[in-house]
């Protein structure tokens, strides 16, 4: 029998979304901030609305919503999926007001790209936009690669045993230390850091290619919130081509890269276990994956004889697998090129290394290299298992920042969520299919969308059927939050209605 | 203060109140602003960038005449021949030329556009304007060679110019603040200190006790 949800279960799931929704208003302070100095008062004005706007439905929840009662699991799943679509609704306003939607849709898809790190995008006329949105569209991005809940838990909530529960709603269950509080604060430590040092290294590159200081700033700003939350975003429609820079590429390629690591990992080396970037089976994966990816890509073009040199072979192949790997999709090569230059083979290449993706706990998506590992191990031990005495025991052991037992349980639950990936991914492709695009272009896309990558063949764009716009906003959604979350609001809907 | 039963009532019926008048708010600024189509776009050159783009290898290697808003910036290079140096521009040829999305121009779709190598670098001070929020860019027409994937920039797909010229003038644009902006945020604003009024005692001490707890 299901049962219908209490009332004391609606009061604690509004009253926790209403503080994630304060987070995302007192996020847009930071683009106001960024008109009033760049002298941006219409932009000021949008960014004014959107953030009073978020402060009245959080505080306003917060209000109507009183209780003392802690999160359980089913709420803070909820909570965590429910608060992403309030997000990506509010964050659209300012984007909305600007003029460059078509429709509150497209705004809508653009957030949901944002906050999902993705990078997909249907804002029309980029390159005249104003810096305050510039800096919402990459700090959403910057965001959202921590997660929308990992802000509300760092500033807006005290220790509760169901901030747990959200924060693993949002795709995210590594601990890095024993709070879960403490976590999300070393989670934001790690990416400020980052950002400081990204950001200084950049402004000086972006400067000597011959970038005026401000503007270099703010492009080396945003570079860093695209590479480093694996979103992809960037401030002109060019995107990475309009450097033409060996050196931008060579330090966004590192930026991507450790933006694609768990924190985890980042954690274990920033306190000293350095050998663990050679021993964790998802640097493994991913090392691997890369090399394989590569190649393939590079057997493709240097047969249809695109590029001049071996150099300029290897600079555009590994910068576009490297980006499709991290689920990052910042390019070097223009969009449609990548369709009239690259061919089947070099798509295919692509859409391989987005579908495993990065790591878990990362800014990245995908079915993740720590799955990949395990799946991969679990079919060795098998292949193991049938040339040996019947009667033999095995032990396979994978090491992911501690030493762990490949158990039947852990085989099951991974390959429940590879399969499920595998199956959005060809569901995106027979949809995309359905709606008159070529098969191989459509897969690229969907997996592009569903792996929060942002790599496009040309698919997305303002003009693209409207029902395949809502279903890449739920790709996106489902890819990030990795399914669990969003079967939970299924389920939290179907007791609501059905219950008794 | 006391938490009395009607006073929490009172408080209560408040939150109501104002999360409908801002439920209306939002709705209302959904509906407010249907996009507009830009009117037909026809494009000012014989080989468009997208179709550059999409058959890239027609044109490799031979001479053509592009013309485009310069957007960005001039980005000033060492051209590694003589000591000379060269510039890195970028020519947008897409419906938003004349007039971006904010200063009227209609939705025609993304920006589509070439990236042009200049050299002597010199050659680029003849644009003043540059396409951005604030700036319409100089029309710029440019003579040169199309690279489908130039040997001598890494594979970049670009155009060498040999020739520059300024179609037309561009312009600085002024963005007016709208009234009804102004009022819905003056509303708003107002809205959310009322909230925060009704949440201050709560929110004041959660707040207090997140520092402690750091």
């Amino acid at each position: 029998m299901i049962l219908r949800p209490a009332q004391s279960s609606y009061r604690v799931i509004g009253k926790y979304s209403g503080k994630v929704i304060t987070g995302v208003g007192l996020l847009m302070t930071i683009p106001m901030v960024t008109a009033l100095a760049m002298r941006e008062y219409n932009a000021f004005f949008d960014f004014v609305i959107g953030c009073a706007l978020s402060m009245v439905i959080g505080l306003g929840a917060q209000a109507f919503f009183r209780t003392d009662k802690d999160l359980n699991w089913g709420e803070g799943l909820v909570v965590s999926a429910g608060s992403w679509i309030w997000a990506v609704m509010l964050a659209a306003v300012p984007y909305w007001l600007s003029g460059h939607y078509k429709s509150f849709l497209d705004a809508c898809f653009d957030t949901m790209s944002g906050f999902t790190t993705t990078g997909l995008l249907l804002v029309q006329d980029l390159d005249h936009m104003s810096y305050a949105l510039n800096m919402w569209r990459h700090l959403i991005t910057y965001a959202g690669g921590q997660g929308i809940v990992v802000i509300a838990l760092t500033f807006l909530f005290k220790g509760t045993a169901g901030a747990y529960k959200m924060y693993v709603g949002e795709g995210k269950d590594e601990r890095l230390l024993p709070n879960v509080i403490q976590t999300a604060r070393a989670i934001w430590l790690v990416s400020i850091v980052y950002l400081g040092v990204g950001t200084l290294v950049l402004t000086v590159v972006n400067m000597f290619l011959g970038i005026a200081p401000v503007r270099a700033f703010f492009m080396a700003t945003w570079a860093f919130m695209g590479a480093w939350s694996t979103g992809g975003f960037a401030p002109m429609s060019y995107n990475t081509v309009y450097y033409h820079s060996l050196i931008q590429e060579v330090v966004t390629i590192i930026i991507m890269v450790a933006g694609s690591m768990n924190f985890a990992l980042h954690w274990a080396v920033w306190t000293g276990k350095r050998k663990e970037i050679y021993k964790n089976i998802e640097i493994q994966s991913f090392t691997t994956g890369v090399i394989v990816f590569s190649a393939l890509a590079m057997v493709g073009l240097m047969r249809a004889g695109i590029y001049p040199d071996a150099m300029a072979l290897a600079r555009k192949t590994l910068y576009t697998i490297i980006s499709g790997a991290t689920t990052t999709g910042v390019s070097i090569v223009y969009a449609r090129a990548l369709v009239t230059q690259w061919g089947p083979i070099g798509l295919v290449a692509i859409t391989l290394s987005m579908m495993i993706g990065a790591s878990a706990c990362s800014t990245g998506g995908g079915i993740k290299g720590i799955r990949v590992g395990i799946m991969f191990k679990a079919f060795v031990q098998d292949v193991k298992q049938t040339i040996m005495p019947e009667n033999s025991i095995m032990r396979t052991k994978y090491h992911h920042i501690k030493d762990s037992d490949l158990t039947d349980e852990l085989i099951k639950g991974t390959g429940m969520i590879v399969l499920l990936f595998l199956l959005t991914y060809l569901f995106s492709a027979v949809l995309g299919l359905l709606c008159g695009y070529d098969f191989t272009q459509a897969l690229f896309e969907g997996v592009s969308a569903i792996s929060n990558t942002g790599l496009s063949c040309g698919v997305t764009s303002p003009s693209m059927p409207e029902v395949m716009k809502v279903a890449y906003i739920i790709f996106m959604w489902v890819g990030r939050l990795e399914f669990v979350s969003v079967f939970a609001v299924g389920a939290h809907l179907i007791a609501v209605f059905k219950g008794k | 203060m006391r938490w009395t039963k009607a006073r929490k009532r009172v408080v209560l019926e408040t939150a109501i109140v104002f999360m409908v008048v801002a439920a209306i708010l939002l709705v209302f600024l959904i509906v407010r602003k249907p996009g507009v189509t830009g009117t037909a776009w026809v494009n000012p050159n014989k080989y468009s960038s997208s179709t550059l783009i999409e058959t890239p290898k027609k044109f490799d290697g031979k001479a053509i005449e592009f013309t485009g808003e310069a957007v960005g910036e001039s980005m000033v290079r060492s051209a590694g021949k003589n000591g000379a140096k060269g510039a890195w521009i970028h020519l947008n040829d897409d419906a938003y030329m004349n007039h971006g999305v904010e200063a009227g121009g209609g939705f025609n779709g993304y920006n589509s556009g070439m990236a042009i190598w200049v050299e002597p670098a010199s050659l680029t001070k003849a644009i003043e304007h540059y396409g951005r929020y604030k700036e319409n860019g100089d029309i710029v027409r440019i003579a040169g060679t199309f690279n489908a994937a130039c040997a001598e920039h890494g594979g970049d797909m670009d155009i060498h110019a040999t020739g520059i010229e300024i179609v037309q003038r561009g312009k600085t644009i002024t963005h007016k603040v709208y009234a009804w902006k102004l009022i819905s945020a003056l509303f708003l604003v107002i809205l959310a200190l009322a909230m925060l009024a009704i949440n201050r005692r709560r929110f004041l001490k959660e707040q207090i006790a997140v520092f402690m707890n750091r």
